[in-house]
């Protein structure tokens, strides 16, 4: 623990001493050099969350991220970033190429960026993992599961974008069509979740397209939009079959027949306040055992408000709402009861949030953050909440305190 | 050195384009933020909301097509009122905005430059710039851009400019400053009637008289609008 803080207050140090050097020169181009580290302390009066021993104060909960960038001509940009996490079980230290992208930029309606980049969808999905960028430790569990950070957040391949003025004054339009690869970590949520199954994924990832449409209202700081997100998912690896444990481990693969997300959101700003509004269904179908198959509807919604009342501070709170459903057909399905009364706590997290954020300088900040909960939805999908670090099992509300600190240059 | 009258015909296309917008108020007010631009820069108005999305990174070209690039100052009661004014935001929310852009792969940090006289020989010698100073600054070497805002009741397009003249006493003693004038237009679009709202008013009466001289674009209505004149030694 004491190491961890220690660690944390050289790594700002550290920051301070390189914050003027994020600039060079390569063959008369300018190279732009920007970085990124966050470090939370966790502490929850119930169940462990995210993975982490957090009962117990947890501060295995530390990122990072490097990028260089270069604009070689007024229409050409590259550049890459990779970035590296712990959380609790997840991540593990192992970094990631987490993009890279040739941006060309035709005209203000046109571009193209190809490559490994960031997904847009809804308001914050490309940067749910920048702590630096919100006024939140952790962004509604609901929408941006942090445990699930990297199952939709990039795809290898590439986005058409551009920005559309409206005529009559009706504000403009910004779209985003993309089309790719998606490919989790094996040091993911759902594959951590499963190996309490014994199974045990090598990968896991497939098609990913869809496209985001915003529009930017005549109504000054108002912005609403929708997204559309269509997978088709397969996971590779061992299993011990249930039926027949003897056999020990066995290839393993699984594919979604239906995989897809809907986003609908607002955001508000005027004046130093934000309010942000956003509702997300994600439905994904896939084979279960014995020739059933299983249909998982997660419908998720938030409702934040910021507001900076001093240069250096600002508080936000947010109420976040998940819901979670299973339903198990084919000619076996009547064995596997259905999960559909989303009151039970198995089946919803509520989540309740005032936070507080102190700038303490341009390149620093600590956040401070309360969180009440209600549920602990566990089924097939990851939550919040594992069965791995709760052995005795869950119980209905958990409150949540969250301390955490970063840098950026 | 006093600007004589000259009228003055935008092109076609910038006229075109602006007449997607509504006129309302010219160029600069409260806090007296000049904006200024690279002399490649073709446009001499720029519309509040394409000068907001040229500072969001959301445009690259103004609607003559040239090629444009924000330039940000670090600090200072400029740069506040700027982004208050045309962005709608903080230094502290701009900064954020940016690393957005940053971190996830869609853009860069535009240049930062810590003082005005910074900005205008950056400016100056880097195409397609935009950035802004303060009212007072000493501007040599590029061009000052007309921020138009928009207003949804009214639509004319100023086809017709003509420059006031500069009175040579005032600008001999150094005396510079902004006057606000509500003008009347016609639905044909000529100037009916100009009314000083605020300013010297050896300056207004100046400024009173180059306005008359103006001619909008018709419209079914008459039209009441504000404009705001700069006078400046260093133009």
């Amino acid at each position: 623990m004491h190491h961890r803080i220690v660690e944390s207050a050289l790594i700002c140090l550290l920051a301070v001493q390189i914050c003027s050097a994020q600039e060079f020169k390569v063959w008369d181009r300018t190279v732009q050099v920007h970085g990124f580290a966050s470090q939370g302390f966790v502490y929850t009066d119930r169940n462990n969350w995210l993975t982490m021993n957090s009962s117990q104060v947890s501060g295995a909960m530390t990122d990072m991220g490097l990028n260089m960038s270069s604009q070689l001509t007024d229409k050409f940009r590259v550049g890459a970033q990779i970035y590296d996490r712990n959380l609790g079980e997840l991540g593990q230290w192992h970094p990631s190429l987490d993009w890279a992208v040739a941006d060309y930029r035709f005209n203000n309606w046109l571009g193209i960026r190809a490559g490994k980049g960031k997904t847009t969808l809804g308001l914050y999905n490309d940067s749910q993992d920048l702590d630096s960028l919100h006024v939140f430790a952790l962004l509604p569990q609901s929408v941006y599961p942090t445990d699930l950070r990297d199952t939709m957040i990039a795809h290898a391949g590439g986005d058409v974008y551009g920005n559309v003025p409206l005529r009559h004054h009706l504000g403009e339009v910004s779209y985003t069509a993309y089309a790719g690869h998606r490919s989790d970590s094996i040091y993911s949520g759902y594959p951590y979740l499963v190996t309490n199954s014994q199974v045990y994924f090598r990968s896991m990832g497939g098609l990913q397209y869809g496209g985001d449409l915003r529009w930017n209202t005549p109504v000054t700081g108002l912005m609403i939009g929708a997204s559309r997100m269509n997978e088709e998912i397969t996971g590779r690896g061992t299993f011990v079959n249930p039926l027949n444990p003897s056999a020990g481990l066995v290839p393993y693969e699984i594919s979604s027949t239906s995989y897809w997300t809907n986003g609908y959101y607002g955001e508000y700003i005027a004046h130093g306040l934000r309010i942000d509004a956003e509702y997300r269904r994600h439905f994904s179908r896939q084979p279960y055992v014995a020739g059933t198959e299983v249909e998982i509807d997660t419908r998720a919604w938030y409702v934040s408000g910021a507001y900076r009342i001093r240069k250096h501070i600002e508080v936000g709170s947010y109420y976040s709402h998940y819901t979670v459903t299973n339903v198990v057909g084919g000619p076996l399905g009547s064995l596997f009861p259905s999960q559909t009364e989303t009151d039970l706590p198995q089946n919803h997290v509520y989540d309740k949030v005032a936070a507080a954020r102190i700038d303490l300088n341009r390149y620093t900040y600590v956040k401070l953050e309360g969180h009440f909960i209600n549920g602990y939805g566990v089924g097939t999908y990851p939550d919040g909440f594992y069965p791995q670090q709760n052995p005795q099992g869950f119980r209905t509300n958990t409150n949540a305190l969250v301390i955490k600190t970063g840098f950026h240059f | 050195m006093g600007r004589k009258g000259k009228s003055m015909k935008p092109p076609i296309r910038l006229l075109m384009s602006a007449g997607l917008i509504l006129f309302a108020t010219l160029n600069v007010f409260a806090g007296d933020v000049k904006v200024i631009a690279n002399s490649t820069v073709k446009a001499d108005t720029i519309s509040a909301r394409d000068l907001k999305n040229v500072f969001l990174l959301q445009r690259k070209t103004l609607d003559d097509g040239s090629a444009v690039v924000p330039v940000l100052a670090k600090s200072g009661a400029t740069h506040e009122s700027f982004l208050r004014m045309y962005l709608d935001r903080g230094s502290e929310e701009i900064h954020t905005y940016y690393q957005g852009l940053v971190f996830t792969g869609k853009g860069l940090m535009p240049k930062e430059l810590n003082s005005d006289a910074d900005v205008v020989e950056y400016v100056a010698k880097t195409k397609g710039a935009i950035g802004y100073v303060s009212g007072s600054t000493k501007i040599e070497g590029v061009k000052i851009l007309t921020v138009v805002s928009e207003k949804r009741s009214q639509e004319r397009v100023l086809l017709t400019r003509v420059e006031p003249d500069y009175p040579e006493t005032l600008q001999r003693l150094g005396i510079v400053g902004t006057v606000r004038l509500r003008l009347t237009i016609s639905r044909k679009g000529e100037v009916e009637s100009v009314a000083v709202v605020g300013g010297n008013p050896i300056l207004a009466e100046a400024a009173g008289k180059a306005v008359k001289q103006w001619v909008y674009s018709p419209s079914p209505t008459q039209t009441s609008l504000e404009v705001t004149i700069p006078f400046d030694i260093h133009r």
